[in-house]
């Protein structure tokens, strides 16, 4: 009885999620498998079927999958800093990674299209301290897509390795020197098991952020870069074709579901070893 | 005291705007307004220089819609019964479809005179809608990396790699780079290269080298190559570039030697839309001479009506080339696809 009291204040929470999530996902869902011609397989039987479609799924995955790595091997060791420091400098850090957020995706990636010019900032800079001689490119690149995307991102791995490193005791990685654990043994089997819920938590939300991600490869890279979601765009704005658009979408939405259930399976595993 | 005087003063106006909004036809008729749909970006210089003196001189007041060409479409058709649009004035590859679905009225000599004066190439199925303006497309570039560009071919040069643009086949403007691509592979005069597009797709892959992005937002890649990030800008017309080099940004607009393209702007009447006079009356004045004089002056277009005065100085490259809009618009899906294929 008590159980139900308490579930009910989730209700406002359902209606929205149903109605906004899970009435149009399923709409989604329906579309996909109708198209002109009525009922049919054809939308799944195209996009399976061309080399084209597979190019962008795989050119998706590999966004997500780069962009969540460097995020966690910078955001992993940002999270300590800003668990284990004191007074102002712990502030300072805590601004440095909140205030970003309350900026727009789509003012800080037109900001990194200046900044990555041939005479943006980011070239100066290596040319200053004598990294490169010329000018590098990297606006309209991978790689100058993924500075502005791990930018952007960041603050959404190392908040919940943050939030897992304040429940570490820091007695505790002590206690295992102390015992004779070397430093490398100290991390893998003391700190890392301990944050392991941070990490996942963050690898989850930065993967499927990226994987998500509009606004900023189409600023960083253009229309040429066609990841799954500027394929969803092209189909329904352009190519009037929500039957391809409604497949890549779901698509999409099964790779993530995928990667949350693998990180939710991932987390169990962790808490029971 | 006071709330009750506010709540009775409050309702007495509520009554009075019920009563006006229940009789739009009354105000209309006092008013003469004449709704008249177009694109958002054009609206500035529209109600500046243009606007003003067809209402004196007509007795009519405009009230100009602001959109995208696929927006006002969708109005039309949206309003069919009972269109609110009186003239719609839009790009040919989507009055060719609001054509197609019989939301256009078909013009007259007799209604509109001007009709008769306007080149041929710009009159489209007997009268359909004519085009007011044209806008010449040609390769944008920055003038501090180029003094002109003589050729198409300089946009596969290897001089330039990583310095072109490219707009979207998205884009109305992104069908010339697909187009040029196709005559420089066949060399076939474009009248012919439109109708071999997959010789263009196989120009284009090996363009690839040198493109910097393609766009569909056109401001940003604007600034690319004001800011001489890019040197080649392809597929621009005047009334953007010429309008940006004249407020003095460092980009100038090369007609190369293998032609310019007509940016069709487009005036059609809508199908059963309200006050028909006085919608041929407008279009009538979007055609003569006097309008589309002010127009060539201020937004770098070329003039439709043969008897058009162009200033002095204005450089008019040779008649730009029209395509074939139905084919663009039976084709134009599988183009995109094809293109996202060939350019991703």
């Amino acid at each position: 009885m008590s159980r139900f009291g308490i579930a009910w204040l989730a209700a406002p929470a359902t209606l929205v999620c149903l109605g906004l999530f899970a009435v149009p996902l399923g709409l989604l869902l329906v579309e996909s498998f109708h198209g002109a011609q009525g009922w049919s397989l054809a939308g799944y039987r195209d996009f399976l079927g061309s080399a084209y479609a597979w190019g962008v799924v795989a050119r998706t995955l590999r966004l997500a999958a780069l962009t969540t790595a460097i995020c966690l091997v910078i955001g992993y060791p940002a999270a300590f800093a800003l668990a284990w420091t004191r007074g102002w400098v712990q502030s300072v850090l805590v601004a440095c990674v909140l205030l970003p957020l309350s900026l727009s995706v789509i003012v800080k990636a037109f900001g990194w299209t200046v900044l990555l010019r041939a005479n943006g900032a980011v070239n100066l800079a290596l040319m200053g301290l004598g990294i490169t001689s010329a000018p590098l490119r990297l606006l309209f690149t991978e790689a100058g897509l993924l500075i502005g995307i791990v930018n952007i991102f960041l603050p959404f791995m190392v908040l919940p390795i943050f939030a897992s490193v304040r429940q570490l005791d820091p007695r505790l990685p002590e206690a295992a020197a102390t015992l004779g654990g070397g430093p490398l043994y100290c991390f893998l089997r003391v700190v890392l098991p301990l944050t392991l819920p941070g990490v996942i938590a963050g690898g989850t939300l930065v993967f499927s952020l990226a994987i998500a991600a509009y606004v900023i490869p189409t600023l960083l890279m253009g229309d040429a870069y066609q990841t799954l979601p500027v394929m969803i765009a092209t189909s329904f704005l352009y190519l009037q074709d929500p039957m391809r658009g409604s497949v890549a979408g779901v698509v999409l939405l099964a790779l993530s579901i995928l990667v949350v259930v693998a990180s939710t399976w991932l987390g169990r595993k962790g808490e029971a070893a | 005291m006071t709330a009750t005087t506010t709540r009775r003063h409050l309702l007495r106006a509520s009554a009075a705007g019920a009563a006006l909004l229940a009789s739009p036809a009354i105000v209309r008729a006092q008013t003469k307004d004449l709704v008249v749909g177009g694109a958002a970006g054009m609206a500035g210089y529209m109600k500046e220089f243009v606007f003003p003196g067809i209402e004196k001189r007509l007795g009519i007041k405009v009230v100009f819609d602001g959109t995208r060409s696929l927006v006002n479409l969708e109005k039309m058709r949206a309003d069919r019964a009972s269109p609110r649009m009186s003239v719609v004035l839009m790009d040919d590859p989507i009055m060719q479809l609001g054509w197609d679905e019989g939301l256009i009225a078909k013009m007259t000599v007799a209604a509109v005179p001007n009709l008769a004066k306007i080149k041929p190439s710009a009159v489209h199925f007997d009268g359909a809608w004519a085009n007011y303006q044209q806008p010449w497309a040609g390769v944008a570039y920055n003038s501090a990396a180029a003094k002109g560009v003589a050729s198409y071919a300089e946009l596969w040069s290897p001089a330039n790699k990583g310095k072109v643009i490219v707009p979207s086949l998205q884009n109305t403007e992104g069908l010339w780079t697909l187009l040029v691509a196709s005559h420089l592979e066949t060399g076939k005069p474009f009248k012919d290269a439109q109708y071999d597009m997959d010789a263009g797709f196989k120009k284009l892959s090996s363009l690839k080298p040198n493109v910097l992005t393609v766009y569909t937002n056109q401001p940003q890649a604007e600034n690319l190559l004001e800011s001489g990030e890019a040197a080649l800008m392809a597929g621009q017309f005047s009334s953007y570039t010429l309008i940006r080099a004249a407020a003095g940004a460092p980009v100038g607009l090369a007609a190369p030697k293998e032609g310019v393209f007509a940016m069709p702007s487009g005036i059609c009447k809508v199908k059963g839309g309200p006050n028909e006079a006085m919608a041929d009356a407008f279009i009538d004045a979007y055609l003569s001479p006097e309008v589309q004089s002010i127009l060539v002056e201020k937004s770098f277009v070329l003039p439709t009506n043969t008897a058009a005065t162009i200033p002095a100085g204005f450089v008019v490259p040779a008649d730009p080339f029209v395509p074939d809009w139905s084919n663009v618009n039976k084709n134009r899906d599988a183009w995109i696809q094809k293109w996202n294929q060939v350019m991703g």
